[in-house]
């Protein structure tokens, strides 16, 4: 380790970050200044998590705050403490804030902090582009907030159902807040999602195989890929949404043939394999906690994988039992029925893994494993009135009633947030250094249990004796009043628990006991190393001998045979650690700048863009030429920057999927012409497309030239594909101009709508594969592209291959097929 | 020009990438699938099967572009599942938003 390496780490690695006491002086100010630049350009994975723990947290508060005062006005009949428009931003700001800045990042901060420590890492793939999520959640989520700054809060539902949501029903910015900062998140939660797999994937210590990850790993990788699978459909529900509402296009218009189911269907395709990436992890940090506590490995480990895969999996084909009201026929409810069925059978797996990991075990009482034993409790109830819902006869009389509230509360609740706090609890001394006071603890929980139960246990009868959701008063006659003011008492009670949270928090960072680095006698890597971790998490490799290898390091296997021990494991990179970078905050700046312009004013749009665009540049080019960044190569064999980019052209084939799949639903359903066959011109685009596809020949040759140090070709070949992607533009520019001369505009018809969207957005591709072919080729011009940079032209070249074969499947289904 | 292209992004692996005659016979072949796409929709003997016949081609050309141009055929099976699997997702929810929203008319309303 390099001095600078050594100081920085002990800079970055100071507990006395979060406990200094206030500056008195000058220098004490310029240390505070210090400290807050630091802390704004890490790029620490461990720090990253701190920051989504702290903001989560934040936002929890102001969630939770919401939900008191929805409670309040509930508390008795006929109140008056919020007005029905006030209550409709309430139940949509708390809903949209619990589930995209509380509980996400709350999992996102356990991600961050250990996943690189789970797995013997140093740290993720591209800690810049983790800071950058971070920057994008941070910003996201005062953008949607500011809303009430400005008296607009969203008041759609977290659903955000069309047609309430069109312009025509909400025609204040209300919901624009609400859609813009979602597709903020949005972009926030894919690239944590790519820069995570890659992480799991190709940075393991040698000797830790996928079978030998620890379970919560496996969670975390099968997070990540519900987020960068599930989110594209949204984001293109959403990127609809925006184009109905600012440029009048027919999604969501049924009178011009649009379909509201449509919304439905994009929005739960994502929101049903959402509650998996809320539970998941909370089912990662449970398998965790319950071992080490039970003092016993986890029953049937494999099982609890391979059920945790299942429910990823079939979580993308259930989708529509969110939408068994909303008329689908018979036989989708029952395809959906079914699938609902079953995915109850890898979750039911999971329980009974559980329970015989604690049976026999020496338990020990912490509060982490009351909070464990605590979900399985609660979240077997939300499980099971979830079964229920999925027979559609039983879900139509209980959809829109409280008992619905109830069940997802039990999930999202007594399953996420008690998981979560399973993972504070267990993994607190290891984060911080310091110990949380265990009495008081048990205290907390039980407040939070009874609390939770006192809530929405009740909320099951109310809704089974008819009372509606999203309701913002009721008549005394109704017989709803008693045990909605049970239901406010309680959540008062989950209230005064977070209190008492905070307070042990905060008592324990300024006073708690010094927590040793293995308090729990815990049994994966993150216990081999200090409380808190180095900045390079460890100073050698640690050795994997098999599942719970700490363990096996410590007290043998299940004979007491310990492991023969390993030479130390050789670090071909040496301890490289990422420097600290600004560019992720500027970048993120930018992204919120262009949102908020999306509200006012188009030159602030501009000066979104142009921030963002200086901010990308200076990003990608910050390390260029360093030899230390040269060669990523990890465990697969491939670099993680293309290991990176593979795992972005599946999520893009997500986003071009949904976008191809409404063209094609949409298509004949015009109820004014022009119509494709009287407009499209085949031959033309023939050409461009035999351009396009001749593009992606002369992106090969230059990377063979790259890759055997021809500069000359390789000038020729990058310029080459550049010039050909421009006049593939120049051609559906062409196209373009020459449809709205002939009437076809994105306002006249739904095929303008769906057609200009399609292949407008197949061209913004082409044209960011433009401009980053003509970076290389700048550099290339410059001297400063060496055979060592060929993973970049080839990561380039992937995506250009990608727009490719996009527009090879638009030719076919758009211009080619009657 | 050489006949064989390291791949530089390999890694350990070693894997070599196609020649650079194989790129352009892809190439043509891209070119000539593309000609007969064009053609079998003038031909009107052919309507009946012109759809299966546009996707196949379609799809043919889509392989081939991913497995030479962007190198599945040569690089480890982990690359073609992280594509593969998102594109199987991809195709079976646009088949299912098609169906569900009457495209097909398979369920009906």
């Amino acid at each position: 380790m390099t001095p600078e390496h050594g100081a920085r780490a002990v800079a970055e690695a100071d507990p006395a970050t979060f406990q200094s006491s206030p500056p008195t002086s000058l220098a004490g100010l310029a240390s505070l200044a210090t400290t807050a630049s630091s802390w704004i350009a890490t790029v620490d994975h461990k720090r990253i998590g701190i920051l989504y723990g702290v903001t989560a947290f934040a936002f929890f508060l102001i969630g939770g705050l919401e939900a008191l005062i929805i409670r309040l006005q509930l508390a008795g009949p006929h109140r008056a403490v919020v007005s029905a428009e006030r209550f409709n931003e309430l139940f949509t700001m708390h809903g949209t804030t619990m589930v995209f800045l509380a509980i996400m990042p709350f999992s996102s901060a356990f991600f961050n902090y250990l996943v690189p420590l789970l797995i013997g890492a140093r740290d993720v793939a591209f800690p810049r582009l983790n800071a950058l999520s971070y920057w994008i959640f941070l910003f996201g989520g005062l953008f949607l907030n500011a809303s009430f700054l400005v008296g607009a809060a969203p008041d759609g539902g977290w659903f955000g159902y069309t047609s309430l949501t069109l312009r025509q029903f909400s025609p204040g910015l209300n919901i624009d807040f609400w859609m813009l900062s979602l597709q903020i998140l949005g972009a926030s939660s894919i690239m944590a999602g790519v820069n995570f797999i890659v992480t799991i994937l190709n940075m393991r210590a040698p000797g830790m195989t996928l079978m030998r990850m620890p379970v919560f790993v496996w969670m975390t990788l099968t997070v990540q890929f519900l987020i960068v699978l599930a989110f594209p459909p949204i984001t293109v529900g959403l990127i609809f949404l925006t184009f109905d509402r600012f440029f009048g296009t027919h999604f969501y218009d049924v009178l011009a043939g649009g379909d509201l189911h449509l919304w439905q269907h994009l929005f739960w395709i994502f929101g049903h394999p959402e509650v998996y990436i809320l539970i998941l992890p909370a089912f990662g940090i449970v398998s965790e906690v319950l071992p080490t506590f039970a003092r016993k490995p986890l029953f049937g480990a494999p099982v609890v994988i391979y059920s945790g895969i299942l429910i990823g999996f079939f979580g993308f084909g259930v989708w529509s039992h969110h939408m068994f009201a909303a008329g689908m026929g018979p036989v989708a409810d029952a395809a959906f029925a079914i699938a609902t069925m079953l995915i109850a059978i890898p979750t039911g797996v999971k329980i009974f893994n559980w329970l015989a990991t604690l049976w026999g075990g020496q338990l020990r009482g912490t509060v982490a494993l009351h909070y464990a034993i605590g979900l399985i409790a609660l979240f077997t109830i939300g499980g099971l009135s979830g079964v229920m819902h999925a027979s559609p006869p039983v879900d139509l009389q209980q959809t829109d009633t409280y008992f619905v509230v109830a069940h997802f509360h039990y999930v999202l609740i007594g399953g996420s947030l008690f998981g979560l706090l399973a993972g504070a609890f267990y993994w607190w001394p290891k984060i911080t250094g310091r110990l949380l006071d265990e009495r008081w603890g048990r205290l907390q929980f039980w407040l939070m249990f009874v609390g939770f139960n006192l809530t929405f246990f009740p909320q099951h009868y109310l809704g089974a004796i008819g009372m509606p959701r999203r309701i913002y008063t009721y008549g005394p006659a109704t017989g709803w009043a008693f045990w909605n003011l049970v239901s406010t008492i309680g959540a008062f009670g989950i209230g005064l628990s977070i209190l008492v949270f905070a307070i042990l928090a905060v008592r324990s960072l300024i006073s708690g006991p010094i927590a040793p680095a293995d308090p729990w006698d815990g049994r994966t890597l993150e216990w081999r190393t200090s409380s808190p971790p180095p900045v390079h998490n460890f100073d050698v490799i640690p050795p994997v001998y098999g599942r719970d290898t700490f363990w096996r390091e410590k007290h043998g296997d299940s004979r007491g045979r310990r492991p023969p021990p390993l030479p130390p494991v050789a670090d071909p990179h040496g301890i490289h650690l990422p420097a600290p970078s600004f560019w992720p905050i500027v970048a993120a700046a930018g992204v919120v700048i262009g949102g908020i312009g999306a509200l006012t004013h188009l030159w602030v749009v501009f000066a979104g863009v142009a921030i963002l665009l200086i901010g990308a540049w200076a990003f990608a080019l910050e390390h260029h030429g360093n030899p230390a960044h040269a060669d990523q190569t990890g465990l697969l064999g491939v670099d993680h920057r293309k290991l990176a980019m593979w795992v972005f052209i599946g999520s893009e084939c997500l986003l071009f999927g949904t976008l191809i799949a409404t063209y094609l639903a949409y298509k004949g359903r015009s109820v004014i012409g022009p119509h494709p066959h009287e407009i499209l011109n085949i031959p033309l685009t023939t050409i461009s497309t035999f351009d396009l596809l001749m593009s992606s020949l002369l992106m090969v040759l230059a990377l063979a030239a790259v890759q055997r140090g021809d500069r000359v070709q390789a000038r020729l070949w990058l310029l080459g594909t550049a010039i050909f992607g421009a006049i593939f533009l120049g051609f559906q520019a062409w196209e373009f101009t020459e449809f709205v001369h002939e009437g076809l505009t994105l306002q006249q018809n739904l095929f303008g709508s769906t057609f200009f969207v399609l292949t407008g957005f197949h061209g913004g591709h082409v044209t960011l594969g433009v401009a980053l072919l003509l970076t290389l080729w700048i550099l290339d011009l410059r001297g400063k592209l060496s055979v060592a940079d060929a993973p970049k032209v080839e990561i380039v070249g992937l995506y250009w291959h990608f727009v490719d074969v996009v527009w090879i499947v638009i030719f076919t289904v758009v211009y080619l097929i009657p | 020009m050489s006949e064989h292209a390291p791949h530089a992004g390999a890694g350990a692996a070693g894997h070599e990438h196609a020649s650079v005659r194989t790129y352009v016979r892809v190439a043509l072949v891209l070119t000539l699938v593309t000609a007969m796409e064009v053609g079998v929709i003038y031909i009107r003997q052919l309507s009946p099967i012109v759809v299966p016949l546009l996707l196949a081609m379609s799809i043919a050309k889509f392989a081939l572009v991913a497995m030479f141009f962007m190198h599945l055929r040569y690089d480890g099976r982990a690359l073609t599942a992280v594509f593969v699997g998102p594109l199987l997702i991809a195709a079976g929810l646009a088949v299912a938003l098609m169906t569900l929203t009457g495209a097909f008319l398979v369920f009906g309303r």
